[in-house]
């Protein structure tokens, strides 16, 4: 589909996002990736720089390394943790323009279509990551933010660091990006989308059914190793039916609608208005580049639930 | 009747599991008698709530997996059935469970003990379940290669609860359970039985035909949540889970169970699982 703008749009119906991946001639740039022993993989995040913000790069590199990691038949677990100081702090904002990863600039202007596909594509990479056949646990330190916390929360498990932070932002000062990911009040009974919207700790995602188990960050490798281990004894095959019937049981529950929604959402703020006092992400970059945005989101953000 | 018991006392029916050697294990015989004993105390005019019990000292650990007189119960693999006779087995299973979520009167779990796997399941699909404080509740099916099947359990206690429990198949106490929306109340072993008389008497005071029309109001909304087409979904994923190849380095329930006998077969199923759920 032309768009004049350097995406290559394909179908409305994306391919699985990481299927189709050819992980043989690949050459990891952003992720690390090791087996521990013949069950186990670890992928890490690697772009400490810049906190593990997902790149378009980032996202291939991912998708390739659990597709390796699916056709490995010894290999029944999945760790994905971050590089440096966190998980994850999102889509990088600070990525040119023709990238799909960073909320669209609307000096790109995709026509509706276009931008349907490229919501689509974004969105439904999570639901991609849940019905992964193995088992991967999400190893939380630091910020995991945005993105890194939906993609978080796509996996089966997340071992988080109590001291973690949980939360998104987004990219006007009001809005704070699509709070309501739909997860969100799937997620546990306890939660519910307007909750989610401030930042928690890893300590009260783990209250709140979000974690599974929050534990002081020196014990954080050990710890999520240990769930790798217990795990990666269950049948394989057991495994990949099980995350089959909680996947389609969450498409009953209504995770196909949501997840539309979301979309649909994000496709709405595509059009949004800033008002002339809101802190507007495309402007500030332009006129004070990406930090100086930061600042100026930080000045008028909600303040964070201490606990 | 031996397997199940109904009683009644004072706008209260009693159904008790009663294969206390047994752990009260579920095998077809008592499902045949649960079956025999529901419509019963559904269309007894004299019971306003129904309370479901086991006895001895466990609630119920769930399927009986000696593969002696369990067809109905678990499906042995290496059968060779049509996958209609599966579909119907399945089907009975699931619309089990779904007579007793939609049975016309208020229904109460009193769990003591162990409440496991299809054990578990039971105290899920009564309306209310009040718990002693150190009864035991998993669902460790998953670890013998059969498919966790009660969908009630994402709408309980969310993804991320599910997934561990069905997961990790390690279990926890009413306390956790309370916790997490697992069930209503835990409370000290020796109140749970008044506790639970206490709470079906105050029940047996409401209108009996106001009674229906609330739980049927309150189940209409599950329905429209999908738990209708719950039901049939897992049905099918069971049959799915049926045709699962073990691979030979992993623990093949059944093979050991024959070869070694039962309580090895389920040492051997939960070893690898011990040290960590234990640490929880």
């Amino acid at each position: 589909m032309p768009t004049g703008f350097g995406w290559n749009f394909k179908t409305q119906y994306q391919l699985c996002f990481w299927e189709h991946r050819d992980y043989r001639e690949w050459e990891f740039q952003t992720v690390l990736y090791e087996k521990i022993n013949d069950r186990i993989v670890r992928v890490t995040l690697n772009r400490p720089d810049k906190r593990n913000a997902f790149n378009d790069r980032m996202f291939e590199d991912l998708a390739t390394a659990m597709h390796k990691a699916n056709d490995d038949p010894d290999v029944k677990v999945v760790i994905v943790r971050g590089a440096g100081a966190h998980f994850g702090a999102g889509h990088d904002l600070s990525s040119p323009e023709g990238e799909e990863s960073p909320p669209v600039h609307p000096n790109v202007n995709p026509t509706l279509q276009d931008y349907y596909g490229f919501e689509r594509r974004r969105c439904y990479k999570y639901d991609d990551v849940m019905d992964f056949p193995k088992i991967i646990i999400a190893q939380v330190h630091g910020k995991c933010i945005g993105a890194s916390q939906i993609f978080a929360a796509s996996c089966d498990i997340i071992v988080t660091a109590e001291d973690a932070q949980f939360g998104i932002r987004g990219f006007g000062s009001q809005l704070h990006g699509l709070t309501e990911f739909p997860i969100w009040p799937l997620w546990s009974n306890k939660a519910y989308a307007g909750r989610a919207v401030t930042e928690m700790s890893g300590r009260e995602a783990a209250e709140l059914g979000f974690a599974n188990v929050a534990v002081p960050l020196e014990k954080l490798d050990q710890e999520t190793l240990m769930w790798a281990e217990v795990l990666s004894k269950l049948p394989s095959e057991a495994v990949a039916v099980t995350k089959e019937w909680i996947s389609g049981m969450l498409d009953i529950m209504g995770m196909g609608a949501v997840q539309r929604e979301h979309y649909h959402a994000h496709l709405s703020l595509q059009y949004v208005h800033f008002r002339p006092e809101e802190v507007n992400l495309y402007k500030e970059k332009k006129d004070k580049g990406l930090k100086g945005f930061l600042e100026d989101r930080a000045k008028t953000a909600t303040p964070t639930t201490k606990k | 009747m031996s397997t199940v018991i109904y009683e009644k006392k004072d706008g209260i029916g009693y159904i008790t599991l009663n294969r206390p050697e047994e752990l009260n294990a579920m095998n077809d015989e008592m499902l045949a008698e649960l079956d025999a004993v529901l419509p019963q105390a559904e269309m007894d005019l004299d019971v306003k709530v129904v309370v479901f019990r086991g006895a001895g000292k466990d609630f119920c650990v769930g399927q009986d997996l000696t593969g002696v007189n369990t067809y109905e119960v678990l499906s042995e693999p290496g059968e060779h059935l049509t996958i209609k006779k599966r579909m119907e087995a399945e089907r009975r299973r699931n619309r089990r469970w779904e007579y007793i979520f939609n049975l016309a009167k208020p229904t109460i779990a009193q769990v003591h003990g162990y409440c496991l796997g299809t054990g578990c399941y039971l105290a899920m699909v009564c309306d209310i379940t009040i718990a002693a404080e150190d009864a035991q509740f998993g669902d460790p099916l998953l670890r013998m290669g059969l498919l966790p099947h009660m969908p009630l359990w994402l709408y309980l206690v969310g993804i991320k609860k599910t997934r561990e429990l069905l997961y990790t198949g390690c279990y926890i106490d009413g306390i956790e359970a309370e916790k997490i929306g697992l069930i209503n109340r835990a409370v000290p072993g020796d109140e749970l039985e008044d506790e639970v008389n206490n709470l079906a008497s105050g029940i047996a005071l409401m209108h009996c035909d106001a009674l229906a029309p609330v739980k049927d109001a309150i189940n209409s909304v599950m329905e429209a949540r999908g738990l209708g087409a719950a039901w049939r979904f897992t049905n099918n994923m069971q049959l799915v889970m049926q045709q699962r190849t073990m691979l030979p380095d992993e623990f093949n329930f059944f093979k050991a169970r024959d070869k070694k006998g039962l309580k090895a077969a389920i040492d051997e199923r939960d070893a690898p699982f011990k040290k960590f759920c234990e640490e929880r």
